[in-house]
């Protein structure tokens, strides 16, 4: 739902469940998109619906499906934060620095990287953006510099290579078939999607991604919540950090650079909207599975690489040009229509005169 | 056919769930200032968002100075010489104001683009026309908001336009920024100008308008001269019965301990600010615009630090800069932009009324949907919104509705102290005389209120003491009896 649009939903769409996945039902096009492209690449390509395949595919994207779901979270304020690749890299030293050089337990190693993420994200990008009212691009332009020198400069430029029974089960390991990195995006989903739909916080970040004056002014605090988005968002980051160690068995200061744009399309593709208040978790799961969806089978056509950029790139356009006509039910080239009623305010009349066709 | 200027007929328009205009009629005479009442939803907006091209009708004709107008572009409005100022500024705040007036037809010449020179000329011009004070070169962010109409009406002015539409364009001024505006509309019109005017102060009307047509419900109720009427028939004929009394509040006797206490307060604008409120009590804030009565509210309620001074409630101090404090020690604010800061538009019926109210609790609690369900439907049946359940986005409420909201979710907090600011801005007599009556009620249940407004009329019915605001300072506080017209504007202006 676009806040200028005031016409009333169809009824059985609000009422659908899925709805509880995202305040918008926009994303249910992109799924029907990503069903029918699933069905074709099942028919066309043999190798594609095959267990190992699709295991393939989902551990392929845990680590934008991480950055992803923090962006989100973050987006939602009607923020952005470009410096989650870059704090993915030094996560991934910042376990090294818990698990090789203090020498913890690896899973109290992974704990506190995920906080250190938390911290380093709310402190930074939250203080300065939510505290201090810094332009969100500016200081994740920063912060994204700033984290990837400090991963340099902590590892040297060298990967550390990392023994650990628990990062090679967290890596390669299953349980009841579905590997563990798998249990791990679909554990994350699962608290976003609460934390988001069903808390107090959850409200605030729409609030303040909705119009953060009016949200202040109801008693949000939209300080606090902007560090705390951030700050999730370090920490999903971290995470994500902690994955790529479990996949490469090792700490590599390469980080994921450019993975934020993946991540940015997944959650357009998801119906969360720039400038925020506006879309979901559940909704960006859909959006990274669409894009894992498509490389995987790509890949397995034989497309060449440069081509699969090619064609992702306009099914992105594409898609979120589609959702975007759909969800306003406009034309491309919109014209300013409205009753009055909307536009003007008025508490209706003490006794409304013989009015029926109010909307409600 | 008879040769009236402009001649409307059968004016059809419907919207999705909404029949706006079912067959309205309007004839004005050339030269003649033509008043259009009607409350919210009767279709005056629509009626003037067709005549200026905006929005296609889905029926009827439209005919100016004898010829039919091709209805739907604002192009074709524009070239018929039809200009447009609405409530609403649609100017660009960080150009200048010469670059505003000339946006569209600006002075080009030759390869090397637009020729300032002549725009900035040709603007000087035509603001000099108007009695403007201002230099052409000062951006339209600089300048107050009566300043920004006049430029409004100059690009009018400009366009060579033969027919005026004003819609609600007093609704952001203060009276004597009113009055300044009256007398430039009556010289235009002096010099041929037709001119219709759209607004919901009654007194207004009969300050400038020849002759009148009031719509109901999407049709022409009534049009005669406005020498034929009164504001009791005009808002009967608006809402289509006689309207209930307004009630009277009765005077409160503040009890020994204020409710509200202000001592020495500055912050930004305003300075050294000192009053109290009694429970029960509704004390009024006048003064002009930017006299600092919105900074005043909003340090009251935390949304703005205190340089120096304090704020009790109850003789305890508030919290600096803390709207949770604020919010759960009893203190609800009413903002006088209700469209920007009442309610967050993406989210439901039921999240936004109970966000003040939960404001307080830890944020990663659970709250319970249902206890939360049953108590905005009954908020929401008191306040008669009309909506199909409390989750719907509230954006798809009505204009009318979404302002009970607003009203909704602070009430409902039981407030003991109600800031409120320009309380009845751009909403229709009946609904203005709603709100008062929610007021009186409030202050009956000893809730006390310190109410900004910009209206006169509006003060002297609501309060018992009226502090006057002159740039950033309390000038005068005068109790009911004392708050007269000439007073008010006599502290307002600064005079002593």
């Amino acid at each position: 739902m676009s806040s200028d649009v005031g016409g009333p939903r169809p009824r059985l769409l609000s009422r659908f469940s899925l709805s509880e996945l995202s305040s918008s039902s926009q994303f249910l096009g992109v799924a029907v998109v990503l069903v029918a492209m699933f069905v074709a690449f099942s028919v066309t390509e043999p190798r594609f619906f095959t267990a190992a395949n699709i295991r393939v595919m989902l551990t392929s994207v845990a680590i934008l499906w991480m950055i992803s779901l923090g962006l989100t979270v973050v987006m939602l304020t009607g923020g952005f934060d470009l410096s989650l690749g870059s704090m993915l890299g030094l996560a991934g030293f910042i376990f090294v620095g818990f698990y090789v050089r203090l020498g913890l337990p690896a899973l109290l190693a992974v704990l506190l990287t995920v906080a250190a993420g938390a911290l380093i994200g709310g402190a930074t990008n939250g203080f300065l953006i939510g505290r201090v009212r810094m332009p969100f691009l500016v200081v994740t332009i920063g912060t994204l510099s700033l984290f990837q020198g400090i991963t340099y400069l902590v590892s040297g430029g060298q990967t550390t290579s990392l023994t650990s029974s628990l990062l090679d089960s967290i890596g390669f390991g299953t349980a009841l078939g579905v590997p563990y990195s798998v249990w791990i995006m679909l554990g994350t989903l699962a608290v976003s999607l609460f934390v988001l739909r069903r808390t107090y916080f959850g409200r605030d970040v729409y609030a303040t991604g909705g119009n953060p004056k009016a949200a202040q002014l109801a008693g949000v605090s939209v300080t606090r919540t902007l560090i705390a988005a951030y700050a999730f968002a370090g920490a999903t980051a971290a995470l994500g950090g902690v994955l790529q160690n479990a996949f490469i068995s090792a700490a590599s200061p390469v980080g994921a650079g450019t993975i934020i744009f993946d991540a940015t399309a997944a959650v357009l593709l998801g119906g969360t909207v720039l400038g925020g208040g506006v879309g979901g978790v559940g909704g960006t799961a859909i959006g990274v599975l669409f894009l894992g969806v498509l490389q995987n089978g790509l890949s397995l056509g034989g497309v060449q690489a440069a081509w699969q950029q090619v064609i992702s790139g306009a099914i992105v356009i594409s898609a979120v040009l589609f959702q975007q006509l759909q969800g306003t039910g406009m034309s491309l080239f919109p014209r300013r229509e409205r009753p009055d009623d909307a536009s003007a305010g008025s508490l209706g009349s003490v006794n409304p005169p013989e009015k029926k066709e109010e909307q409600v | 056919m008879s040769d009236s200027f402009l001649r409307i007929s059968g004016l059809h328009k419907r919207f999705v769930g909404v029949h706006a205009l079912r067959g309205a009629e309007l004839t004005v005479e050339r030269g003649e200032l033509h008043a259009l009442v009607g409350a919210n939803g009767s279709g005056k907006s629509t009626l003037i968002n067709i005549l200026s091209g905006q929005i296609a009708p889905d029926g009827g004709t439209i005919t100016l100075a004898g010829d039919r107008l091709r209805l739907g572009r604002s192009e074709h409005a524009l070239a018929a010489g039809i200009a447009t100022v609405t409530q609403e500024t649609t100017l660009v705040p960080q150009l200048s104001v010469a670059e505003n007036i000339l946006l569209g037809p600006r002075k080009v010449r030759g390869p090397l683009g637009i020729d300032w020179q002549a725009t900035r000329g040709r603007a000087a011009e035509i603001l000099e026309l108007l009695g403007a004070r201002f230099p052409v070169d000062v951006r339209i962010a600089n300048l107050r908001p009566d300043q920004q109409q006049l430029v409004e009406i100059a690009r009018a002015i400009s366009m060579n336009a033969r027919l005026l539409l004003l819609d609600e364009p007093t609704s952001s001024l203060t009276e004597d920024e009113v009055d300044a505006l009256f007398s430039l509309v009556r010289s235009l019109q002096e010099r041929g100008l037709t001119t219709i005017f759209v607004s919901h102060r009654m007194s207004e009307l009969f300050a400038i308008a020849d002759r009148i047509t009031v719509l109901r419900d999407g049709r022409t109720v009534e049009s005669g001269p406005v020498s034929s009427y009164d504001p009791k028939r005009i808002i009967e004929l608006m809402v289509g019965h006689a309207p209930e009394p307004t009630v009277a509040p009765a005077r409160v006797e503040p009890g020994d301990r204020p409710l509200l206490r202000v001592d020495d307060l500055s912050s930004g604008h305003v300075v050294g600010a000192a009053f109290t409120v009694a429970a029960g009590e509704c004390v009024g804030l006048a003064g002009l615009t930017g006299a600092g009565r919105t900074e005043l509210l909003d340090t009251i309620f935390g949304l703005r630090r205190a340089t120096h001074g304090r704020i009790q409630l109850d003789g305890r101090e508030l919290r600096a800069r803390r709207v949770t404090d604020a919010i759960a020690r009893g203190v609800a604010y009413v903002p006088g932009d209700r469209k920007n800061l009442g309610l967050i538009l993406s989210m439901t019926l039921a999240e936004n009324v109970v966000m003040p109210a939960t404001s307080a609790r830890r944020r990663l609690l659970v709250p319970s949907r249902k206890r939360e369900r049953a108590r905005v439907s009954a908020v929401v049946g008191d306040f008669g919104i009309r909506a199909a359940s409390p989750d719907v986005p509230v954006a798809t409420l009505s204009g009318g509705n979404q302002q009970k909201a607003v009203l909704a979710k602070w009430m409902h907090t039981g407030p003991r102290l109600l800031l409120m600011d320009e309380p009845t801005r751009g909403v229709d007599v009946a609904a203005k005389a709603e709100i008062h009556r929610l007021l009186a009620e409030a202050r009956s249940r000893g809730v006390g209120i310190l109410v900004s407004s910009s209206e006169n009329e509006e003060l002297q019915l609501l309060c018992d003491r009226i502090l006057v605001m002159f740039r950033g300072r309390i000038v005068a506080e005068l109790d009911r009896a004392a708050a007269t017209d000439a007073n008010l504007a006599h502290f307002a202006m600064g005079a002593h």
